[in-house]
């Protein structure tokens, strides 16, 4: 677990995420509403990115049009150099909610995301299997949600992000909804999870802390209209330390950049 | 608690102390209020007979096969309408303009189109299960939230596996309310539709033929029957419903 | 395409309707089973003229009325005992459920033996059929009332009149206004079904005489009026409901 993530080459060749000039404008009652403005971006493949901002900076919005959700905007998304047009399998998104079928078991709402893959269900089975594992909720699998605690819901939603080996994970303010102490933890199982899988994570979040402990690199957005303003690289280690003096470092100069104005 | 149920009980033996005090009056009482015992030896006759259970029977199957229609029917007709804008635009007047008559209003014209006999009744029966169907169908599909068709889009699933894995169990709570009511409405309107129909076997039938001999007990027993039945198939229906439905949240 | 959106939701019906029309005029059904629109509009100018229409129409509606305010009224007083007294409710819950699950149309045989086929057995079917739902609606309702309201009042030493007259009833009323219009119509359908079964006058006694005739054209009239009326008792009822309900958070 000391494996120092940065200093192994990336294998991943796949993954690469750019943005450009990416806007995105609403008509509210009439009158454009600058939701996104001119947003360059380029993510390497196999980094962990984070994104802060205050609420209305559109960081939600961002990952919407990553995934595909929303198509109307200005700009280029492309993925390994190819354009993005609507969602795919290759791009997986966590809710704030975890938005796991009520009406399915652990098991079944993980398998869900492989249902239209062609491989054999004994492949299937043993891929939802090993990521249940993964995400540390062996023993649940005929569970339904409701009888799950937020932490575990949450991870379910991980794992069926994961399922099936998307290039790019995007996670929109994913521990937003749950307390404190279950927070830190999942922040850790995050952590490790992404270190084993090296996929291109993309993780939107109000929460200082949580952007510098995960990210490899934290870019902050202004509000109205969004855009970036600042793009951090974090070169420490994974895993990290949550109280090393960098971080900290970090975390008073964007507080003090995002509250003091 | 023990005197808290022995208190429930007290209005209806009052109740059932003064209907048989009625009954002993004079000639006129025991005419509009049988005395108990004459509705006892009536209920023993009728099962020996035979004759009550084959218009429960009757009455039942009716029901049962009426409800079967107005829910495969309701279900197909409320999700059409939920899924498609035109379909909806043309069938949504229609539909909403004839449910303003009441089901019993149309019995007069379904009889004058298809006689006093089964398929008349039958007709009406699923009709009356077919409103409460379709409406509750559409709804319930139009309220599907949607983060679950959205977490649907996002796992790439093709349209009619969007309808089978998400929507159509999203809106299933809805359904089974929609069911219960439906159930409801059926089973009414089917010893109804025997009133006014009143050729061939059923509860309805029965009491017609009751009222026309002045033989109250009858009458008493049949309501009571379907009193009791209509109960006893509604809560059938809950409990098959809270099987189905056992993945909802407890809260 | 644009244009014609408003106006779409006419085509069914317009369909209908001129189905209708082609068919009855081409002579495929006999007389008795299909007539043409025109005969159906012909017959209802008739029946108004004669003043055949008004007088059904009247015996109806008057004795709905007088049934339905006997009932809803019982009802309003006793729900709110059964929501505000466990006596009430210990002595008097069990029965209510239980004659609440029979419904009035299998009593129509029982009453007619009870009552006569008079005025007295179809207003009293009115006001049962009332009585049941306004009563539970107002137990719900008044049993809704969050305690916090009554503790507020308590607090601020309010006198009972205004507690009812200010508090209690108008959180109450969106629930009773809702149980009152499930019991208007409930209401009408049962009176026109008792008239249908036995009436010498009335709305259904007049179906019911044209069935007999033959007559669809009659039927017809009286069916769409029935229809007609009961949709508007709804509507009215659903507007005061939504006027009385505003400030509930949908």
């Amino acid at each position: 677990m000391n494996a120092i993530a940065h200093a192994l080459p990336t294998t991943a060749t796949h993954g690469a995420l750019t943005l450009r000039g990416l806007s995105k404008a609403y008509a509210l009652k009439g009158k454009p509403m600058q939701v996104l403005k001119d947003i360059e971006l380029n993510i390497q493949p196999g980094e962990f990115v984070s994104i802060v901002g205050a609420s209305g900076c559109g960081k939600s919005t961002l990952l919407r049009l990553i995934v595909g959700l929303d198509q109307d905007y200005h700009g280029q998304i492309l993925l390994d150099q190819q354009p993005v047009r609507g969602p795919g399998l290759e791009r997986g998104i966590v809710f704030q909610d975890h938005r796991l079928f009520p009406w399915m078991t652990l098991q079944q709402n993980i398998a869900l995301a492989l249902k239209n893959h062609t491989m054999p269900a004994t492949h299937k089975d043993r891929l939802v299997a090993e990521h249940i594992e993964l995400v540390g909720l062996s023993g649940y699998e005929h569970a339904y949600p409701h009888q799950l605690s937020g932490g575990m819901a949450q991870r379910a939603a991980i794992a069926r992000a994961l399922v099936n080996k998307p290039k790019v994970l995007l996670l929109d303010e994913p521990l937003g909804a749950l307390d404190a102490l279950t927070r830190v933890r999942l922040q850790q199982e995050l952590q490790r999870i992404w270190v084993q899988e090296r996929c291109t994570v993309i993780m939107v979040t109000h929460d200082i802390e949580e952007a510098l402990y995960l990210g490899d690199r934290v870019i902050v957005m202004d509000a109205h209209p969004g855009r970036i303003r600042e793009d951090l690289h974090i070169d420490l280690p994974h895993p990290r330390e949550r109280d090393s003096a960098v971080l900290h470092a970090y975390k008073q100069r964007l507080l003090g950049e995002l509250v003091g104005h | 608690m023990k005197l808290h149920n022995i208190r429930g009980l007290v209005l209806p033996l009052l109740l059932l102390g003064a209907w048989e005090y009625a009954s002993r009056q004079d000639a006129a009482g025991a005419y509009a209020f049988v005395p108990l015992a004459q509705v006892g030896s009536a209920w023993v006759e009728l099962l020996g007979s035979g004759e009550l259970l084959i218009n429960l029977w009757a009455s039942l199957v009716r029901t049962c096969t009426g409800l079967a229609v107005g829910i495969v029917g309701g279900i197909g007709l409320g999700a059409l309408m939920a899924l498609s804008a035109p379909a909806n635009r043309l069938i949504a007047p229609l539909f909403h303009a004839l449910r303003q008559v009441p089901i019993l209003g149309w019995i007069p014209l379904i009889a004058l189109w298809l006689g006093n006999g089964e398929s008349a009744k039958l007709l009406i029966v699923s009709l009356a299960a077919l409103y409460p169907m379709v409406l509750n169908t559409f709804e319930s599909l139009r309220q599907v939230e949607g983060q679950h068709r959205e977490a649907a889009r996002v796992l790439m699933l093709s349209r009619t596996q969007q309808l089978r894995l998400i929507l159509l169990p999203a809106a299933l709570p809805g359904i089974a309310a929609g069911v219960l009511q439906a159930l409801a409405f059926a089973w009414v309107t089917s010893v109804g539709s025997e009133l006014f129909l009143s050729s061939g076997a059923g509860l309805g039938s029965l009491m017609m033929t009751a009222e026309a001999g002045a033989r109250m007990e009858i009458i008493v027993v049949c309501v009571l029957c379907i009193g009791l039945c209509g109960y006893l198939m509604s809560w059938l229906c809950t409990l098959l419903s809270r099987r189905l439905l056992r993945w909802r949240p407890t809260r | 395409m644009r244009l014609l959106s408003p106006l779409s939701w006419l085509i069914s019906p317009a369909a209908l309707f001129a189905l209708w029309a082609v068919l009855a005029n081409a002579g495929l059904f006999p007389a008795n089973l299909l007539v043409p629109p025109l005969e159906v509009w012909h017959s209802f100018t008739d029946l108004l003229a004669t003043g055949e229409l008004q007088e059904h129409l009247s015996g109806s509606l008057s004795r709905l009325a007088l049934g339905f305010v006997g009932g809803a009224l019982g009802g309003l007083a006793f729900g709110t005992a059964l929501a505000l007294s466990n006596t009430v409710e210990a002595y008097c819950a069990p029965l209510f459920h239980t004659l609440r699950q029979v419904p009035s149309i299998a009593l129509i045989p029982m009453f007619v033996l009870l009552f006569g086929v008079d005025e007295t057995f179809k207003i009293v079917i009115v006001a049962k059929t009332a009585f049941f739902p306004v009563a539970l609606a107002t137990c719900e309702g008044v049993r809704a009332i969050p305690r916090s309201h009554f503790e507020v009042a308590a607090v601020y030493r309010l006198h009972w009149t205004t507690l009812v007259g200010r508090i209690a009833l108008p959180a109450a009323v969106p629930a009773i206004v809702t149980g009152v219009r499930v019991a208007l119509t409930r209401a009408w359908v049962v009176l026109v079904a008792c008239e249908l079964l036995a009436a010498d006058s009335g709305l259904g006694q007049m179906i019911e005489m044209g069935r007999q005739m033959l007559r669809i054209d009659v039927v017809m009239v009286g069916v769409v009026i029935t229809g007609v009326i009961g949709f508007t008792l709804d509507f009215a009822l659903r507007r005061v409901e939504r006027r009385l309900s505003g400030w509930q958070s949908r």
